[in-house]
C-alpha cells in the first residue's frame, strides 16, 4: 500500500514545488541538466560552464520575491550569471534559486538612496527581456550595492563597456578540452554544419531548368545583408541582378526561399521597391518578376504579399519605398497583410509583460489578455502565413514576400508559410536549418533587435520580432499537437538562448558579419547544444504524423483558436503555471510498444532457427535415402 | 475513384468558397423550374407514430455562408485535396462541390426539424452498400435533423422590398440581419403573432449550439408562403404547453434493456442506495423509502411533501420527526446524505433552504444541522451557503445564452467582429467564471470531507447549484466516479434520483406566462456541470474513463424525447407519465439504443488508466468485498420489509450497520482542479462543432486521441501474437521499427490476400518507403503524401462531430479502433496483466 499514494504524492509535492521559482528550471532550460554535465564541478551551489569565472560574491543579500516575500541568500555574480540562492530558514523548506544569465538582463536600476528607510528599500532592480524583473535588498551599511552594480552592469552589458560576449569565453575554454567538442563533430552534431545553402537548395530541386544557385554575393558586395549564396531564376543574369537590387531597399532583391518540387510554385523574398512619392518604374524589376511568375508553368499569375497595412505601405512611399503597382507589373496581384511594424509589437509584448508578471487579477485575465492585442498580431500573421500557403499549395500560384525592409516582418511569413508547407522544417534539424536559413542568412538584425551585450535598453530598434515566430510555430504546435518533431521545452530553449548570449548562433545582424567575426570558430552553435542531448526536445506524439499525414499544414487564424502562450509568457509565475501532465501516459505506451517489439523479435528468431534447423536436418536427411 | 462522386454530392455544412457562383450553376438547384420537380422524394425517414406537420422544399445554409476573409480558406480546402493524389490542385479546385447552400425539403414533424437535401437521395441509396463514416451517427436523428426539444429561438426574416430571387433575399437577410431592422423577428411561441410579409428565410438556434438557417423560394402564385407555413408549424410543435404533448408519449415502441446489471446504478431502489452506503462506509445513515411511510401513503398527508421515492437521513431522527422538519424546508429537502468519504466517513449531505415565511426562525434549520453534525465522527460539521456563492440559475441562463451568442455567429462578419473583441466577449458572457465559481467550491467541499469533516451543501431548493457542487466533490474524491458505469451512476444519483427540475430546464415544456419571463425556469444547470467536468478532463487527462465525445453527446441527449432520463422534474412526475401516459421508460444509459458500436467506442479515453500502480491490488478487493455485499445484503432487505409490523423505523429502512463495513473509495486518489478562470478553456468540441470555419483539419485532440488509440491497438496485436505464438498479423509499426524491409516485400508476396483483408497492412504496400526516410528527407513526403491510401491526419478536430472525411481511412480507423478498445473496455485487460502502468 506505500506505493498506493503515488498519486496524491505526487499531486501534493507537485504543488508543494510550484511555490518556489526553483522549480521553474522544469520551465527553463537555462538550468538544464545538461549545462551541469558539461559544466566544471566546484564546490558551489551550481555547475560551471566552461570559461565562466567568479566576479563578485555577497552573502548577505534579499531577494524580494513578488510570490514569497523577501528571502535573505547569497548572491554570486560571474561573467555569464547571477544566481541567488536562499539561506533555508527550516530544514524542510528547499531552498529558492534565482539562476538568470547576464544576457537575459535589460536594465539594472538601483533602487533607493542613502535617505531611504523602510525595510528592503534599498538595493538594486533587474529588469529582464524574458517577461521578469528581480529585486534585491542589500544593507546599507555594508556597501555591497555598489561592487554588485558595477560587475552586472560590466558583466551584462560588455559591448557598453568594451567588453566581450560570454559566448566567446565559453567556446574559448572548451576549446583545449577539444575532444568533447572533436566528439560533437564527429557524431554529426555540429551546429554550424547544420545548414548548408547548397545543400537544402538541392533538397528543394535547384537547380533546375529554371533556378539556379549564384555566388555572386559571395563577398557581400551586392547586399550586405544577404548571404553568400542565393537561388534566383535562370533567366536573370548575374548583371541583371545587379541592376534589380538597385531598385530594392537595401539592394535585398527577391531571392527564393522555397519552392515546391512537385509544382514548382516557389516563394520568394525582397525588401519594398524603391517607387517612391513620383511612382518611379524599374523595367528590370518588372522583367524580373515576370521571370519569378514563368519560372512556375503551373500559374499565369504572381502575388506579391505586402506584409504590411496598406497605409503603412502607402506611408512608405514619402521616404522613397511603396509597393509594386498592379498596373506597372503585368500579371501581379498584389495583398496586404496587415501586420504592424516593430513598434507596436514591442509595445504589445511590454503589455502582456504587465498582464503575467508579476500579479494577475483573475477575474479581469481575459480583458488584460484581449487589451494587449498580442494575440490578434499573432493572428495576423498566421493569418498571412496561411494565405501564402493557399496561393502556394491550393492554387499553385508563385508568392512573393516583403515587408519594408524585408528582414522583419517578411522573415516571419516565409519562416512560418514554409514551416506549414514542408514536413522537413517540422523536425528538429529541418528547424534549425529554417531559423539558419530565413532568419540568420537573410539578416534579421538580431543584434539590433536583441540587444545583446549593451545597455541603451530603450532602444526603438529593440522589438520582439523573431520572439513572435516562435510564438506562432508554438501555436500551430498546439493546433497540430503531433505533427511537429520537437516539444515546447525545445522552443522555450531557443528562446532562452536567443538572450543568453552563451552560444555564436544568434549574435550579430547579419551573415557578412558573422563572417567577419568568424563565430563559426570562436564560439559554439546553439544547435550544437541542444543535438547532442535531443532527447528532451522530442515529442512523443510526433511518429504518429510521420505515417502518410497531409503534409501541408493550414492552422485556425482566429482569435477563438489563437491562446496566450502561458508556458513561457508566465512561467515565472509560479500561480500561473498549470500543472502539466505532459506526455507521460504516452511514454509509458511507446515504451510498452518497444518493449513488446524486442519480445516478438526473439520469439521470432527462436522460430526461425527452429523452422531452419528443422529444414537442415531434413535436408541432411534426404540423401541417406 | 468511386467515392469521388459521393464526395462531390455532399453537400452540408462545408463553407463554399467565395462567390462560387459555377458550383451552384451546373448542379441546376438555383435554377430550379417552379413545379420544384423531384423535392417530394426527399422525405425523411420517420420513426413509428411520426407525423409530417408541415413540410416545403427550402435552401439549407451552412453555418457561416460566404466567405470572404482569409481565415476560411483552411475549412474549405483540405477535402478535395484529399482523393486527388498526384492529380494537380489546379483540377481539384474546379471539383470543389461546395455551395453556399443545398436544396431539398424541409419537413416538420411532431419529433424533429428536418431537412433532406435532394442530392442527398443519391448517397442515401448507396449508403448501405459503402462503409458509413467514422463521424457520429444517430439510430433517430439524421445529420440534418435536430429534435424540436432542442429548438431554443427562432427568427423570422420577413420580405423586405421586392428582391429578385430567394437566393439574393436569404442573402441579403443573413447578411444585415444583425444591423437590427425590422425584419429579423424572434417567434414568440406563446403569443399568436401577425407575421407581417412573406418569410424568406428562418434562423433556429439550437439548445447545444447549432444554428440552422434555411431560406424558401419565392413562388410567383401568393397562395403558399412556404416560410410562414414552416414557421408557424414549429410555432405550434416546437414549444409545447404540456408535457404530455411530447413525442415521448407518442413514441411506443418496445424497449429492451441491454443494460448489464451491475453497471450503472439507477438509484431507483433502495438496496441501490444502500449499496452506495455500504461502499462508503457511511454508517449513521438510513435509507427511507416514501412507498413505506404511512404519512407518504395518506393522500391527504402526502401532497405537502415533494419527496423523492428514495431517500437518506440521519439515522438518529425517526422518520416521522425528519417529514415534520422537512416541511419547513423549500420543496420539502431537509437534509439529504449522498456521499460519504474516508475512514471516518464524513459526509456530504445536500439541505434547501427554509421557507421564505419559516426564515425568521432559524430554529429549525439547527435542529437539523444538529442531526447530521450527530452522524459525524468527530461531530464537525461545514455548512456551505451556495445561494450567495454562486451564480443563480437566471444567472447561468444568461451566461448561456451569450456564450452561444459568441458560437453561433449568422455572417462571416459578425464572426470577424466577434473575433477582434473575443476575449473581452467571452469575459463579458461570465460562463467561465462560473465554471471556475463552480470547481472552486466543489474542491473545498472535496477538501473539507478529506478533513474528516461533515459538508452541507445548502441552497435555495437544493435541486440545482446543489447538483452540480455535489456530483463535482464526488468526482473530486472518488475514482469509481470516473469511470463510465460510476459516472453515469452519479447523474443518476445527484440528479435523477434527487431530481434536478430537467423538465423545466432544459425548457422541455413551454410555461404560457403572461407578466412573468417565459424562460425564468429555463437554466442549463446541467451543461455547467458538464462543462466543469471537461475542465477536469483537460487537466487529468488520464483519469477519466469516458471523453469529451462522451460528455457532449450528454448534452445533445438531453434533448432526446424517447429517452426518459432527462426529461422529468421529480420521479412522481415520470410515475404518472408511465402510468397515466402510457410512456415507454428508456434510459439514455442504453447507448446501444441511439448508436452503433463504432459510436460508443469514441465514448471512451484512450489516455485512461483504470488502476495505477499496486491500486489494482486494491481494487481487486474492493470489488470482491462490493460482491459479498451484494450477496449478503439481499435478504436481509427482503427480510426486513417483511419483517416485525412494529413501529421501529427498521421497518422501511434498510441499517447498514448489519454488514460489516468499510469504506471502499480509495483515498489516495483524489483531484486537485485549478480552478482560476486563466486555467480554464473553452469546451470548443461541443461549442463550436457547428462552426466549420474552426475546424483545424488534421489537428486538435481527436489526432492526439487516435494516436493513442493506435498505440494500444499495436499493443494489442503485439500481445495477441505473443499470446498465439503466430506472427503473422504484427502492426506495421513494427516492421517500420525494425526496418525490416525484406520480410515485409517477402510477405507481401506469400500472402497478397491478407495485404487486402487488414486495411492496415495495406497501408504498409502502399508507401513502403516514406517511412524508413520520412524525418531524414521530408520532401518524400510531399511528394508521396497524396499518393497514399491512410489519411489518418485529416480528422476534425471536432471529430466524431463536424464534417467527415471521405476516402479508405475508416477502414484502417475502425481496425485501429476496434484492436484498442480491448485494451481500454476489457476490465481483466490485458494491460493491467503485463503489468503496464
Amino acid at each position: 500500500m506505500d506505493a498506493t499514494s503515488s498519486l496524491a504524492e505526487k499531486m501534493a509535492s507537485k504543488t508543494a514545488s510550484s511555490n518556489s521559482l526553483d522549480s521553474s528550471s522544469k520551465s527553463s532550460s537555462l538550468g538544464s541538466k545538461h549545462g551541469a554535465e558539461n559544466g566544471v564541478l566546484r564546490d558551489t551551489p551550481f555547475a560551471y560552464l566552461e570559461g565562466e569565472e567568479d566576479q563578485d560574491q555577497k552573502n548577505d543579500v534579499t531577494y524580494v520575491c513578488p510570490y514569497r516575500g523577501p528571502v535573505f541568500g547569497a548572491l554570486t555574480i560571474t561573467n555569464y550569471r547571477l544566481y541567488f540562492r536562499s539561506l533555508p530558514l527550516r530544514d524542510q523548506e528547499p531552498p529558492l534559486v534565482v539562476d538568470v544569465p547576464l544576457g537575459v538582463i535589460a536594465r539594472v536600476e538601483k533602487i533607493g538612496g542613502a535617505t531611504s528607510r523602510g525595510e528592503n528599500s534599498y538595493g538594486i532592480e533587474i529588469f529582464c527581456k524574458d517577461m521578469r524583473n528581480l529585486r534585491f535588498a542589500h544593507k546599507q551599511q555594508n556597501h555591497s550595492r555598489r561592487t554588485v552594480f558595477e560587475k552586472l552592469q560590466a558583466n551584462a552589458f560588455p559591448l557598453s563597456y568594451s567588453g566581450k560576449l560570454f559566448a566567446f569565453a565559453h567556446a574559448a575554454a572548451a576549446q583545449p578540452a577539444a575532444n568533447a567538442n572533436a566528439a560533437a563533430v564527429s557524431a554529426g552534431c555540429d551546429g554550424w554544419a547544420v545548414y548548408e545553402p547548397l545543400a537544402e537548395l538541392r533538397r528543394l530541386g535547384v537547380p533546375n531548368d529554371m533556378w539556379r544557385a549564384t555566388k555572386l554575393n559571395e563577398s557581400y558586395g551586392i547586399c550586405d545583408s544577404y548571404p553568400a549564396v542565393w537561388a534566383v531564376p535562370k533567366a536573370a543574369s548575374d548583371d541583371f541582378l545587379r541592376r534589380v537590387a538597385q531598385f530594392r531597399s537595401r539592394c535585398r532583391l527577391p531571392v527564393l526561399s522555397w519552392m515546391n518540387p512537385r509544382t514548382q510554385a516557389t516563394i520568394t523574398r525582397c525588401s519594398q521597391p524603391l517607387v517612391g512619392v513620383s511612382g518611379k518604374r524599374n523595367a528590370d524589376d518588372e522583367t524580373y518578376l515576370s521571370y519569378i511568375m514563368e519560372a512556375n508553368a503551373q500559374s499565369d499569375k504572381l502575388t506579391i504579399m505586402d506584409a504590411r497595412p496598406s497605409a503603412n505601405a502607402i506611408a512608405n512611399k514619402a521616404k522613397g519605398g511603396g509597393y509594386e503597382s498592379e498596373d506597372a507589373y503585368k500579371n501581379v496581384e498584389i495583398n496586404f497583410l496587415d501586420i504592424h511594424n516593430i513598434h507596436v509589437m514591442r509595445e504589445s509584448l511590454r503589455k502582456v509583460k504587465e498582464a503575467c508578471y508579476p500579479t494577475t487579477d483573475d477575474s479581469k485575465w481575459q480583458t488584460a489578455i484581449d487589451s494587449t492585442l498580442w494575440l490578434k498580431h499573432i493572428r495576423c500573421i498566421l493569418a498571412g502565413a496561411v494565405r501564402i500557403v493557399d496561393k502556394v499549395e491550393t492554387m499553385s500560384t508563385s508568392v512573393v514576400v516583403h515587408c519594408s525592409d524585408g528582414w522583419d516582418r517578411t522573415a516571419q511569413l516565409t519562416a512560418l508559410s514554409m514551416l506549414l508547407l514542408d514536413p522537413y522544417y517540422r523536425t528538429v534539424r529541418g528547424f534549425e536549418v529554417l531559423i539558419e536559413k530565413e532568419w540568420l542568412s537573410f539578416g534579421h538584425k538580431f543584434q539590433q533587435r536583441i540587444g545583446h551585450g549593451d545597455n541603451k535598453h530603450s532602444d526603438a530598434d529593440r522589438s520582439p520580432v523573431f520572439l513572435q515566430f516562435i510564438d506562432s510555430v508554438w501555436q500551430v504546435s498546439h493546433q497540430f499537437s503531433n505533427a511537429f518533431e520537437f516539444n515546447e521545452h525545445f522552443l522555450i530553449t531557443i528562446v532562452d538562448h536567443l538572450y543568453s548570449c552563451r552560444f555564436g548562433t544568434f549574435l550579430c545582424n547579419t551573415e557578412a558579419e558573422r563572417v567577419a567575426d568568424d563565430l563559426k570558430h570562436k564560439t559554439t552553435s546553439l544547435w550544437t547544444h541542444i543535438n547532442s542531448s535531443l532527447d528532451q526536445y522530442l515529442n512523443p506524439l510526433f511518429p504518429s504524423f510521420t505515417h502518410g499525414a497531409e503534409p501541408v499544414l493550414r492552422p485556425i487564424a482566429s482569435v477563438r483558436a489563437v491562446r496566450l502562450w502561458k508556458g513561457l509568457y508566465c512561467r515565472w509565475n509560479p500561480g500561473l503555471c498549470a500543472p502539466q501532465h505532459g506526455c507521460q501516459r504516452t511514454r509509458e505506451l511507446l515504451s510498452k510498444q518497444d518493449q513488446l517489439f524486442k519480445h516478438v523479435n526473439e520469439l521470432r528468431l527462436k522460430l526461425n532457427n527452429r523452422s531452419n534447423n528443422m529444414q537442415t536436418t531434413t535436408r541432411l536427411a534426404s540423401p541417406m535415402h | 475513384m468511386p467515392d469521388h462522386r459521393k464526395r462531390n454530392t455532399f453537400t452540408s455544412y462545408v463553407a463554399p468558397q467565395p462567390g462560387d457562383i459555377r458550383a451552384t450553376a451546373d448542379t441546376n438547384e438555383w435554377c430550379l423550374p417552379s413545379d420544384l420537380r423531384d423535392v417530394h422524394l426527399a422525405k425523411p425517414r420517420l420513426l413509428s407514430g411520426e407525423q409530417i406537420v408541415a413540410s416545403a422544399p427550402a435552401y439549407m445554409y451552412s453555418p457561416i455562408a460566404p466567405m470572404e476573409n482569409p481565415i476560411s480558406s483552411t475549412a474549405s480546402h483540405t477535402t478535395h485535396s484529399n482523393g486527388n493524389g498526384s492529380g494537380g490542385s489546379s483540377s481539384s479546385s474546379s471539383r470543389s462541390s461546395h455551395k453556399e447552400a443545398s436544396f431539398g425539403l424541409l419537413s416538420v414533424t411532431n419529433f424533429k426539424l428536418a431537412f433532406v437535401p435532394l442530392a442527398a437521395r443519391a448517397t442515401l441509396a448507396s449508403a448501405a452498400a459503402s462503409p458509413s463514416d467514422l463521424y457520429q451517427e444517430n439510430t433517430f436523428l439524421g445529420r440534418n435533423e435536430v429534435t424540436l426539444n432542442n429548438i431554443d429561438q427562432i427568427y423570422t426574416i420577413a420580405e423586405q422590398g421586392r428582391a429578385a430571387s430567394a437566393l439574393q433575399a436569404a442573402r441579403m437577410a443573413s447578411s444585415n440581419s444583425g444591423s437590427g431592422s425590422g425584419r429579423r423577428k424572434k417567434l414568440e411561441p406563446a403569443k399568436q403573432q401577425h407575421i407581417n410579409g412573406r418569410i424568406v428565410a428562418l434562423h433556429v438556434i439550437c439548445k447545444n449550439f447549432r444554428l440552422l438557417k434555411f431560406a424558401f423560394q419565392q413562388q410567383d402564385s401568393k397562395l403558399s408562403d412556404y416560410g410562414k407555413l414552416i414557421a408557424s408549424a414549429l410555432a405550434r410543435f416546437a414549444y409545447p404547453m404540456r408535457h404530455d404533448l411530447s413525442f415521448a408519449y407518442v413514441y411506443r415502441e418496445p424497449y429492451y434493456a441491454t443494460l448489464l446489471p451491475g453497471g450503472v446504478s439507477m438509484f431507483a431502489s433502495k438496496n441501490d442506495w444502500a449499496r452506495e452506503l455500504i461502499r462508503c462506509g457511511a454508517t449513521e445513515w438510513q435509507v427511507v423509502s416514501a412507498s413505506a411511510v404511512p404519512q407518504l401513503q395518506n393522500r391527504l398527508q402526502a401532497c405537502k411533501y415533494t419527496l423523492p421515492p428514495h431517500f437518506v437521513i440521519p439515522k438518529g431522527c425517526e422518520v416521522e420527526r425528519f417529514l415534520q422538519l422537512s416541511l419547513a424546508f423549500c420543496d420539502s429537502r431537509a437534509a439529504f446524505w449522498v456521499y460519504s468519504y474516508g475512514s471516518s466517513a464524513a459526509s456530504l449531505v445536500r439541505l434547501a433552504e427554509l421557507h421564505p415565511a419559516s426564515q425568521q426562525d432559524n430554529k429549525l434549520e439547527n435542529i437539523m444541522l444538529e442531526l447530521v453534525r450527530k452522524c459525524d465522527e468527530r461531530r464537525q460539521l461545514k455548512l456551505l451557503q451556495l445561494t450567495d456563492q454562486l451564480p443563480s440559475i437566471q444567472d447561468v441562463q444568461r451566461a448561456y445564452q451569450k456564450l452561444r451568442r459568441l458560437c453561433t455567429p449568422e455572417t462571416p462578419e459578425k464572426f470577424m467582429l466577434q473575433d477582434d473583441k473575443y476575449l473581452g466577449l467571452l469575459e463579458k458572457t461570465n460562463w467561465l467564471l462560473y465554471v471556475s465559481l463552480c470547481l472552486r467550491h466543489a474542491s473545498e467541499a472535496a477538501a473539507t470531507l478529506r478533513a474528516s469533516v461533515t459538508c452541507v451543501l445548502q441552497e435555495s431548493n437544493g435541486r440545482d447549484l446543489c447538483c452540480v457542487i455535489s456530483s463535482l466533490t464526488q468526482l473530486l474524491l472518488d475514482p469509481h466516479f470516473r469511470s463510465i458505469d460510476g459516472f453515469q451512476s452519479l447523474v443518476q444519483k445527484e440528479w435523477i434520483a434527487l431530481e434536478h427540475p430537467f423538465q423545466r430546464r432544459l425548457g422541455h415544456v413551454c410555461v404560457a406566462s403572461g407578466e412573468q419571463a417565459p424562460d425564468s425556469e429555463q437554466s442549463p444547470v446541467f451543461l455547467l456541470f458538464l462543462d466543469c467536468v471537461w475542465q477536469l478532463l483537460q487537466q487529468f487527462p488520464d483519469e477519466f474513463e469516458f471523453s469529451q465525445t462522451y460528455l457532449t453527446t450528454l448534452w445533445d441527449a438531453c434533448f432526446m424525447p424517447i429517452f426518459d432520463t432527462f426529461q422529468f422534474d421529480s420521479q412522481a412526475q415520470r410515475a404518472a407519465a408511465v402510468n397515466e401516459g402510457r410512456l415507454v421508460l428508456r434510459p439514455v444509459w442504453d447507448w446501444g439504443e441511439q448508436f452503433s458500436d463504432k459510436d460508443k467506442l469514441f465514448f471512451s479515453n484512450p489516455l485512461y488508466q483504470r488502476q495505477r500502480g499496486d491500486l489494482s491490488a486494491a481494487q481487486q478487493h474492493h470489488r470482491r468485498s462490493l460482491a459479498v455485499n451484494n450477496r449478503l445484503q439481499l435478504p436481509s432487505a427482503t427480510g426486513g420489509a417483511a419483517g416485525a409490523a412494529g413501529a421501529s423505523p427498521s421497518r422501511y429502512t434498510i441499517n447498514p450497520q448489519l454488514f460489516s463495513t468499510q469504506s471502499s473509495v480509495p483515498q489516495d486518489r483524489y483531484l486537485q482542479p485549478a480552478h482560476r478562470i486563466l486555467d480554464l478553456a473553452v469546451w470548443e468540441q461541443c461549442y463550436y462543432r457547428w462552426l466549420p470555419v474552426l475546424d483545424i483539419r488534421g489537428g486538435g485532440q481527436p489526432q492526439v486521441d487516435l494516436f493513442h488509440r493506435l498505440l494500444l491497438s499495436n499493443i494489442a496485436k503485439l500481445q495477441r501474437s505473443i499470446d498465439l505464438q503466430n506472427f503473422d498479423e504484427l502492426p506495421d509499426a513494427y516492421y517500420d521499427a525494425q526496418g525490416e524491409k525484406r520480410q515485409r516485400e517477402q510477405r507481401a508476396e506469400e500472402e497478397q490476400p491478407v495485404e487486402y483483408v487488414d486495411g492496415v497492412e495495406r497501408r504498409r504496400k502502399s508507401m513502403p518507403s516514406t517511412t524508413a526516410s520520412a524525418s531524414a528527407n521530408g520532401l518524400q513526403q510531399v511528394v508521396n503524401g497524396g499518393n497514399s491510401t491512410l489519411q489518418l491526419s485529416t480528422l476534425s478536430s471536432f471529430f466524431p462531430f463536424g464534417n467527415p472525411i471521405a476516402g479508405d481511412a475508416p477502414h484502417e480507423l475502425y481496425d485501429i479502433l476496434s484492436s484498442s478498445s480491448e485494451l481500454l473496455l476489457d476490465t481483466s485487460s490485458m494491460l493491467d496483466k503485463s503489468s503496464i502502468v
